[in-house]
């Protein structure tokens, strides 16, 4: 079961909201859809959903052209943001309702309902209204919702977005599973990379209505195609620093890195992530002196906040390292591992290195 | 202590929009010479039930409410239907030209000249429709006149209810009046019950339409029914007081029975906590 979006613009009153999207998801995919607010994801889906007509451009569903098809016939299941539980009806008749629009019978609809309420753990709710749910539940009964019939594909526009940290965690890992079990071709809108990340097959990544790349987590996350990417993935952020090329090396305020390899343009963006950055206590050999803006000890780990000249650099070091701010340390970079960028135009240079 | 003060301050208003239909009660159980007694007499007179009588049973009134009612419930239904649909469309779609807030505004300019402006030209088209003195020639006039009030109340209700509940119904399937039948009107009866009253009020106490299009006893409303007994020999207040007493029975029992309705905000909890 296919969607493809074929060069898909939607503009709003003269705003485009959506430019020239073209996006290919293969049969039991899940793929999500990331970026900042106001990138065009949500539009991107509802789109898809038939909530939002398409200003140019083709969507396909099953290779069947579905610009035209009325929301209603379009097959699909969606959990919304808000949950949009019908506050009218119990968690029944309210899981039941696209059972009930279909016209299967009232036995038939209670198996079904009391099939999915059990995998999903919420058979002591059915009797109540959704207001008497905490947010958690109605989540999940969202969920159901969607899952009691077997759509072409479940669209989520971040439906762990109102819930607390802890449950979102959770919640993440029960869906993938569920998608797993299901099979069923998922897309699904989020702003949080950490959801991407895990949840995805391939992802999506937007901004400005534009599409920025579309790609397996792994690739995005080494193979950023530009400096949004880079940046919008991983956390904490890749770091960046603006310099030159010159006499074998990229050259900026307090620092000097060898390169293996030499991109056609003496300016440009070098981004290396947190990780690739090692910090010392003493000096060694091609270390870069830096000192301590500030450190923030997560627990597991230390996040050591770095000046290195006019640069600000974020390093990720073991949990026991201690520095005092304002000391100077010693940090050696995983050459292998920077990524170099137009620093204009922000798209990667290239991203293919060897020793 | 503050909700005794909250009393003080309701028993002037109580009594002034009160008294007035205590006197009118009184005077429909009063005989005729304690009706024009002087000092009036407020309290200890000897209630009678003649004028009820004569009213329902010797004079037709009963004809009167039952056109009344029947123009009345009609009129409040058939704006309902439109209106709510109108006013659906005008929230929901998005048309061209700016159209939905120029035909909203439209919509309401039909109320901003005074009835009378429009009762010459509604009676000749009446006439050549042949539907003078018919209470069809009611129904549509009170249904157009109930209707941009329908719309731009029904308008308000629509805006606030969150479009994401009506979003899920079509992609569980149902059709846009499904989804306005089983998701979206539950969630705005309130609103639905607060309209029908007021426009059941206005149609049940119409008099200008119902006096120039109706002339005969089989059309006449109560209202114009009971203005009827206002004649250049007498005037029937016993009468007239007894009519007027019953025609408030309908509009109160109604408006007792949507009370609870009217104030229960329903779509609470509707979207997230």
């Amino acid at each position: 079961m296919g969607i493809e979006f074929r060069n898909v613009s939607k503009h709003f009153s003269g705003a485009s909201v959506v430019d020239d999207l073209s996006l290919e998801i293969r049969d039991g995919e899940f793929v999500v859809l990331l970026g900042p607010s106001g990138c065009g994801k949500t539009t991107t889906l509802r789109m898809l959903a038939g909530l939002e007509t398409v200003s140019s451009g083709d969507i396909f569903i099953e290779n069947e052209r579905v610009n035209d098809v009325p929301t209603q016939h379009r097959d699909l299941a969606m959990v919304f943001q808000s949950y949009a539980l019908y506050p009218h009806m119990t968690i029944a008749e309210n899981i039941g309702y696209p059972l009930r629009v279909r016209k299967f019978d009232k036995a038939q609809r209670a198996e079904r309902v009391n099939r999915v309420a059990a995998m999903l753990e919420i058979e002591s709710l059915l009797e109540r209204k959704p207001r008497q749910l905490s947010g958690g539940e109605r989540q999940r009964v969202a969920l159901a919702r969607a899952i009691v019939r077997e759509p072409r594909a479940y669209l989520m526009d971040e439906p762990l977005s109102n819930l607390d940290a802890r449950l979102r965690v959770q919640m993440r890992g029960e869906l993938k599973r569920l998608q797993h079990q299901l099979g069923t071709t998922t897309i699904y809108v989020t702003h949080d990379q950490a959801e991407a990340m895990t949840l995805a097959s391939r992802v999506a990544v937007m901004k400005k209505g534009r599409l920025q790349q579309f790609d397996t987590p792994m690739n995005i996350y080494n193979s950023p195609a530009n400096r949004f990417v880079a940046e919008f993935v991983g956390s904490p952020s890749m770091n960046f620093i603006d310099g030159v090329i010159e006499a074998g090396g990229f050259v900026s305020d307090g620092l000097r890195i060898p390169l293996s390899v030499f991109p056609d343009r003496s300016r440009i963006t070098l981004g290396i992530r947190p990780e690739h950055l090692q910090v010392f206590s003493e000096q060694c050999d091609g270390a870069i002196a830096a000192s301590v803006y500030v450190t923030e000890l997560m627990g597991n780990e230390t996040f050591v906040f770095l000046s290195v000249g006019a640069n600000r650099l974020i390093a990720r070091a073991p949990a026991d390292f201690r520095a005092e701010v304002e000391s100077k340390v010693w940090l050696q970079l995983a050459t292998d591992k920077v990524h170099l960028f137009d620093p204009v135009s922000g798209n990667a240079l290239s991203t293919d290195y060897t020793d | 202590m503050r909700s005794r003060f909250r009393y003080v301050l309701l028993i002037p208003a109580l009594l002034f929009a009160l008294a007035p239909v205590y006197w009118m009660l009184t005077i429909s159980l009063k005989s005729e010479v304690d009706q024009f007694a002087t000092p009036p007499r407020w309290f200890g007179f000897t209630p009678t039930l003649d004028h009820y009588y004569d009213a329902f049973v010797a004079r037709g009134f009963g004809d009167y409410l039952l056109t009344s009612a029947i123009v009345a419930v009609t009129s409040t239904i058939c704006a309902l239907v439109i209106g709510t649909l109108a006013a659906y469309a005008l929230t929901r779609f998005e048309l061209p030209w700016r159209l939905n807030r120029h035909l909203s505004l439209w919509i309401l300019s039909t109320r901003m000249f005074p009835a009378i402006v429009t009762v010459v030209p509604l009676f000749l088209m009446m006439r050549d429709l042949r539907l003078l003195n018919t209470r069809a020639s009611l129904i549509i006039v009170y249904t157009a006149f109930n209707l941009p009030f329908v719309v731009w109340m029904m308008r308000g209700f629509f805006a606030d209810l969150p479009r994401d509940l009506e979003e899920a119904a079509l992609v569980d399937g149902d059709s846009r009046l499904n989804a306005l039948v089983r998701v979206v009107l539950p969630l705005v009866a309130p609103g639905l019950a607060a309209t029908a009253v007021f426009c059941l009020i206005i149609s049940w106490n119409e008099f200008l339409f119902a006096l120039v299009l109706t002339q005969t006893d089989a059309a006449m409303t109560l209202p114009v029914g009971i203005a009827g007994r206002v004649t250049q020999y007498e005037i029937k207040w016993g009468v007239m007081s007894a009519a007027a007493s019953v025609a408030l029975v309908p509009i109160l029992v109604f408006a007792l029975a949507l009370q609870k309705y009217l104030v229960r905000g329903l779509s609470l909890g509707a979207v997230k906590g």
